[in-house]
């Protein structure tokens, strides 16, 4: 064992520490935020396409994301059923529709209609009523957020859905899509019966999934020979064409990657300052080094190791503000999503920024002239 | 024989388009075991001098020779590591630091490790007598302690060279005394070179020889 050195200096002057580690707090916090809250919006973009156990979308021409949908021939599904290598084809509607609320308000509502719910595994958390009733009549299903834009409600009451009322037979929660308008769940049929003029005959959407051993390019190839006029997507590259629609169309990536980028910059900043002073208080240390017997490789190993030392307490300190900003988040319907990976390079990306803000000192005590440790 | 050798050394600085010969040709011995005090007034030089016998500046030419190696100017810090202790004017002890770490850190530079350093830098720590006080700061320490200390840390690690700029400038009248003598003892006990920069009458009383530098040169 060697004497630490350069942890001692660090923890020598707390308030520096304190500092120092707060600008690396800073900015990790801010970047699992902005990161969070992006990758959380971007989960909600896609949220039912990665829900729903389809391999394969059909779309309308140059849809552009699972919200607006645009439709064609419901009997299209018969091409698709009869396509070799598919085990299941059925008709999706997506539609916006208006809802009447008890207040005399009208609301938006984005409205999903399956003929048959029960084979995409979709919505996942149903916590009242049954699916499978839908069918059954004028009902519909909705998710719990649109409590927030419609008050409360419950199941047995009446929402009047393009003028006319249906009977809540249950209740999701977490099904949610990024326009932030409230998920809805009927009936095929009965949302055609809704909004007769554009959906009468018309589907939105065909979910696909394939026959085990099926290959999903054969296929799609084949349904796209089909459909010429249709898209037809796996469920990852539609997942990724809707998100990247919000991410462009918004500026809600380069609004991320700005503040990501201030974020980083402050805590250089902040870093790179405040362990540029602490050199230069201990440039006469760092020159009694040298004189010795020391070369600039022991120094840079100390700067080194206090640029590591506070870019991993920075880490842990913003990780913990970060992750108690999540209930905070969540009770303002803020998704805060922070993947491991995404730990793991907050880590290596601070270790590397603080590195990074060293480099200045390293160039100082390059510099340095032994000979200072004589003068008074 | 000379366990430090100068032979013609020069040195000169540049300031903007002047060049200013410092050291005009410097011939200079110590002896294993032998103390001398180097004295000169403000701006004679010694402080440059000494900075090229402690291999911290290279000459404009001339040679120096330490422990019979030759001073290249590529290896002067394995040099110092090697063959030479400092002490300082100013202390320069590592505040962060502990008197016996700061003794230990400095054998960790010359390459001592783990327990070796932690029993050498205690043995030279009670050496200087600060046993009581070897884990306290620089700061919990008086100016008399504290140079106790970097002469402990010059101490460690056997260097048969010791170098003190001013060792007793920054202290009182009782503790310079009292740091000669320690340093004499120390450096007679183990044969240690012992070259003293001072303006301190009371280093003559320890020193076996004195040599006055004026203008650069030894006269």
């Amino acid at each position: 064992m060697a004497v630490d050195l350069a942890t001692k200096t660090l923890l020598h002057d707390k308030l520096r520490f304190f500092i120092t580690v707060s600008g690396v707090a800073f900015a990790v916090t801010l970047v699992f935020v902005q990161v969070g809250l992006f990758l959380g919006l971007m989960s909600n973009a896609s949220l039912t396409i990665d829900q729903i156990d389809a391999d394969l979308w059909v779309t309308s021409h140059n849809t552009a994301n699972v919200d607006f949908a645009h439709t064609f021939p419901e009997t299209y599904v018969k091409r698709v059923r009869s396509t070799p290598g598919v085990a299941r084809a059925d008709n999706l509607i997506v539609w916006f529709m208006n809802v009447s609320l008890p207040n005399g308000a009208v609301e938006g509502t984005e409205a999903y209609a399956l003929e048959h719910w029960g084979a995409w595994n979709f919505p996942r958390n149903v916590v009242d009523g049954n699916l499978e009733d839908l069918r059954r009549g004028p009902y519909v299903v909705i998710d719990d957020s649109a409590k927030k834009r419609w008050g409360a409600f419950a199941v047995g009451e009446y929402r009047e859905v393009l003028g006319r009322r249906l009977k809540i037979i249950g209740r999701t929660v977490d099904a949610k899509s990024f326009t932030t308008t409230p998920l809805t769940f009927m009936d095929f049929q009965l949302a055609q019966s809704l909004s007769e003029s554009t959906l009468r005959g018309n589907t939105t959407y065909i979910l696909v999934k394939l026959a085990p051993g099926a290959d999903v390019e054969s296929v799609r190839a084949e349904l796209q020979r089909r459909l010429p006029y249709n898209d037809v997507f796996t469920r990852g590259e539609w997942a990724s064409r809707s998100r990247a629609y919000w991410i462009e169309s918004t500026g809600l990536g380069l609004n991320m990657y700005i503040t990501v980028f201030l974020g980083c910059l402050v805590g250089i900043v902040v870093v790179a300052q405040t362990l540029y002073t602490s050199t230069m208080e201990h440039i006469r240390e760092f020159g009694t080094v040298k004189a010795i017997g020391g070369g600039n490789a022991e120094i840079y190993a100390i700067l080194g190791k206090q640029a590591t030392i506070a870019a991993v307490a920075g880490f842990a300190l913003g990780a913990l503000q970060a992750f108690a900003l999540r209930p905070v988040m969540a009770k303002i319907d803020l998704k805060l999503i922070i993947p491991t990976s995404l730990y793991v390079a907050v880590l290596a990306g601070a270790i590397a920024l603080c590195l990074g803000a060293a480099m200045i000192s390293f160039r100082k005590v390059a510099r340095i002239d032994p000979a200072l440790v004589f003068r008074t | 024989m000379s366990i430090l050798q100068t032979r013609g050394v020069k040195k000169h600085f540049t300031e903007g388009r002047e060049t200013v010969t410092v050291l005009k040709g410097i011939d200079f011995d110590v002896d294993r075991g032998e103390i001398v005090a180097l004295e000169g007034p403000s701006g004679s030089g010694k402080t440059t001098f000494l900075s090229i016998l402690g291999c911290i500046l290279a000459p404009s030419s001339g040679e120096v020779v330490v422990d019979g190696k030759p001073a290249d100017e590529k290896h002067l810090a394995r040099i110092r590591r090697q063959s030479l202790g400092f002490v300082f004017q100013q202390f320069n002890l590592f505040p962060a630091l502990t008197a016996v770490e700061n003794v230990e850190y400095a054998l960790n530079v010359k390459g001592v490790r783990g327990g070796n350093a932690r029993t050498e830098a205690e043995r030279v720590i009670d050496a200087v007598g600060l046993g009581a006080r070897k884990h306290f700061l620089p700061r919990d320490l008086s100016g008399g302690q504290k140079q106790r200390v970097a002469i402990a840390r010059a101490l460690a690690g056997n260097a048969p060279i010791l170098l003190a700029d001013e060792p007793t400038a920054n202290l009182d009248s009782q503790s310079g005394t009292q740091i000669l003598e320690l340093f004499r003892a120390l450096a007679k006990q183990e044969e240690r070179a012992l070259v003293i920069v001072t303006h301190d009458p009371k280093v003559r009383g320890i020193a076996d020889r004195v040599v006055h530098i004026q203008d650069g040169a030894l006269v």
